[in-house]
């Protein structure tokens, strides 16, 4: 066998592992892996490094904008999740917004790895309104390695989110945003300044405490960690109670990976206050989503309605 | 034929074990014990891709290379530590098996973080040894499994150039521990490696013309393989024994094994239920039943001796499903051969019960009873110290000078079956008269 047919094979298994786990659509992440290793980088619009900032702001369209961060464990068979959303991200926006759950939602999607041994360890969209956060979806690169330590780096991306992050709604409104985390392993034990500074390219004052950091971050952030049955993990005991201790009640324990986009949407909407858990599973099924029962599961002894909005009103939201 | 039940125990681990050069029947017999329910996954843990175990079920056929023989029975597949795990193959297979039908195929797979990886490097370094040695080939399958267990003897040996480990010539200096699954997940280490590897072979690869992949693309899709199967290592197997018992596959056959095969016509692999022992034991099970397969006659492929070979050049024995492999050698046949049997079930140190295989096929009507070795009446062949290979020498010896004593062999399935169990001494549990699961009793 010559290096012609070699290199079609080791060609081909490569495009059938990513099959494997769900990510032939996306072509950015199909692009670097033809690459050598050492050319793998974020794309430039999801690229922390040197971020001030990333802001949720106001704007004539969208007056109440809230904004909702998304983010994705992006190793190994956790790749697969970025494309279930893409698929259901016009579901998503239409529970959000025309049913009213939520007015102006801007949404951010981001990947999330190892900064012990991934190549790009964190990536952070924009907050979009608009079709543009498909793009985005798409754009992430899913590196899939991670380094079977039985943690990632979510600590990183938190860290993000708390210290790099401006936003109209709490400025203006003192409200929180929304952050979920989709994972199935630890926090890093430490968020060491060495990361900080390789990752996020600030100048390093000491290390971060994981436990001090979740707390700050839902100062400013309602922050739910998503824990689907897509590895072992689901069922392991350590990371259940580790983001327990972080996050009480809202892990939230998802057994068909495929609903994801329907436990967003209405994980929201039962904390905004705006549905109920039955009138939610009502508009699942009239959408014709069959993970009513599978969403019911994880939001069990969810709390609902802390807060109220404003009453939504259909004449401004405009059906459009 | 007579109908009797499978007379396997049900509920413990069984060993799956061929007791001649391979092609004993074993995938099928894993595949029908895996469709009889009960089983929690199958576990390959000796050799590698090069395996080749036949299933048919319900019309549909399958080689099995690295998947387990229970993946048309929707059993899952553990490879463990000692399994030589190739990963472009098993995507290769994995294609295969979803053309067939099977659903996600590589979500069946759990690999261990232990287990030794086959490269293509390995392939060429294997085909190119196998070039140069000529007409003194060895019957090597050239896939580089053997290749892939003597770099990691040449390591522990941290071989020189030109130093001989194992009857090999070491081409380079082994600067870098073998690459194992574990180092998929590590772009540095896998990075690392892979470049030691390539380094250390190309003075022996620039002597044949064959080539590998480069090291970015192999790094490549390494980390694809890590991020697409699930790598776990024994609590997962542990986990498993919760739901079931595992059904331990061996690869080829016990008189292959590299210590009790007849030097040096043998593989680079332990063939006896030895590591697969040492596995259950590890993870706190009851050893299993040891279920040795043999077919009705004596089959081989490629070079070494068969005693009881005979030109089947008129097709008495037509084979389904083996062919020839340019690096392997011919097909051959030979009787049912009593001495060797013996020897084998005496490497695997005993057997609860035989799986007799094509009896279909049954066309020589003959079996060995005894050699005759100068003079003498050989009817077993003494189990000698482990790892002596010397003493591994004199039997190959003894078996090329040997001439076999043929009896004949009753005509009637359950006369044979009770022929063989009373030679042997192991009751045979477990028959089959054709290829497809339905034939198997």
């Amino acid at each position: 066998m010559g290096n012609g047919a070699w290199s079609d094979n080791t060609y081909r298994a490569a495009s059938t592992f990513r099959r494997a786990r769900g990510i032939d659509d996306f072509t950015y992440t199909s692009t670097l892996f033809s690459l050598p290793q050492a050319q793998w980088a974020a794309d430039p619009a999801l690229d922390p490094f040197g971020v001030g900032m990333r802001e949720s702001r106001d704007s004539a369209e969208h007056p109440n904008s809230t904004p909702i961060a998304v983010l994705f464990d992006v190793t190994g068979s956790m790749g697969a999740f970025p494309r279930i959303m893409q698929a259901k991200l016009g579901q998503l926006h239409g529970l959000l917004q025309r049913e009213g759950y939520l007015q102006d939602p801007q949404i951010m999607f981001g990947g999330i790895g190892d900064a012990d041994t991934d190549r790009v360890p964190l990536q952070v969209g924009q907050f979009e309104s608009d079709n543009r956060m498909d793009e985005q979806l798409r754009t992430i690169f899913l590196e899939g390695n991670g380094g079977g330590q039985k943690s990632e780096s979510y600590e990183l991306a938190t860290y993000f989110i708390a210290r790099h992050t401006v936003t109209d709604a709490w400025e203006k409104r003192g409200r929180k945003g929304y952050l979920f985390i989709v994972g199935d392993e630890l926090n890093k034990p430490v968020l060491t300044a060495k990361k900080l500074r390789q990752v996020l390219g600030e100048p390093a004052r000491g290390q971060v405490d994981v436990a001090e950091l979740y707390r700050e971050v839902q100062q400013r952030w309602d922050t739910y960690f998503i824990l689907p049955n897509q590895s072992s993990y689901f069922t392991d005991r350590q990371v259940r109670g580790h983001w327990r201790a972080l996050l009480g009640e809202r892990l939230l324990l998802l057994e068909d990976p495929a609903a994801v986009c329907e436990l967003i949407a209405l994980t929201i909407g039962l904390n905004e206050g705006t549905i109920d858990l039955t009138g939610g599973l009502d508009d699942l099924r009239r959408i014709g989503s069959g993970h009513g029962a599978t969403v019911r599961k994880a939001l069990t002894g969810v709390g609902t309605g802390r807060r109220m909005i404003a009453p939504f009103d259909p004449g401004r939201d405009g059906r459009r | 034929m007579t109908a009797q039940r499978s007379q396997v125990p049900t509920g413990r681990h069984i060993f799956v074990v061929g007791l001649g050069f391979g092609d004993e029947g074993k995938g099928a017999t894993v595949d029908s014990l895996c469709a009889a329910g009960g089983a929690a996954a199958v576990v390959r843990f000796n050799g590698g891709a090069q395996a080749a175990h036949n299933v048919v079920a319900d019309g549909v056929h399958h080689t099995f290379a690295q998947f387990g023989s229970g993946t048309l029975a929707g059993v899952p597949t553990y490879l463990a530590d000692r399994m030589l795990v190739e990963p472009i193959a098993l995507a290769a297979e994995a294609d295969e098996l979803e053309r067939k039908g099977v659903r996600d195929a590589l979500s069946l797979v759990t690999v261990h973080p232990d287990a030794l990886l086959t490269t293509p490097i390995h392939a060429a370094a294997n085909r190119t040894r196998e070039d140069l040695r000529g007409i003194a080939r060895h019957g090597s399958c050239g896939r580089g499994i053997g290749e892939t267990t003597w770099y990691d003897l040449a390591w522990q040996a941290r071989a020189r150039p030109g130093d001989v480990v194992q009857n090999l010539r070491s081409p380079g200096s082994a600067g870098e521990p073998p690459l194992r699954v574990r180092d998929c997940r590590n772009p540095t280490a896998l990075r690392r490696k892979l470049d030691a590897l390539q380094q250390f072979y190309r003075p022996l690869l620039a002597l044949g013309g064959h080539g590998v992949p480069s090291v970015d693309a192999m790094a490549s899709v390494y980390r694809e393989f890590a991020a697409a199967v699930r790598i776990a290592g024994d609590e997962h197997l542990e986990r498993l024994t919760r739901t079931g018992r595992l059904i331990l596959e061996g690869a080829q056959g016990v008189l292959l094994d590299e210590w009790r095969g007849f030097h040096p016509y043998t593989t680079w692999s332990t063939t006896t239920p030895a590591n697969a022992r040492a596995l259950l034991a590890r993870i706190g099970q009851p050893s299993g039943y040891v279920l040795g397969v043999l077919r009705s006659y004596q089959t081989r492929h490629g070079a070494g001796p068969l005693p009881s070979e005979f030109d089947d050049r008129n097709g008495r024995l037509p084979e389904w499903h083996n062919g020839t492999g340019a690096y392997q050698g011919g097909w051959r046949v030979g009787h049912l051969d009593t001495v060797l049997l013996r020897y084998a079930i005496e490497a695997c140190g005993g057997v609860d019960g035989l799986a007799l295989t094509h009896l279909d096929r049954r066309g020589s009507g003959q079996f060995v009873a005894e050699y005759r070795y100068r003079g003498h009446a050989v009817r077993r062949l003494p189990l000698g110290p482990a790892q002596d290979l010397g003493q591994q020498s004199r039997l190959t010896a003894v078996l090329h000078g040997s001439a076999p004593v043929l009896e004949d062999l009753p005509r009637q399935a359950d006369q044979l079956a009770a022929l063989i169990g009373d030679l042997l001494r192991v009751r045979v549990v477990h028959t089959a008269n054709g290829p497809d699961r339905k034939n198997r009793i």
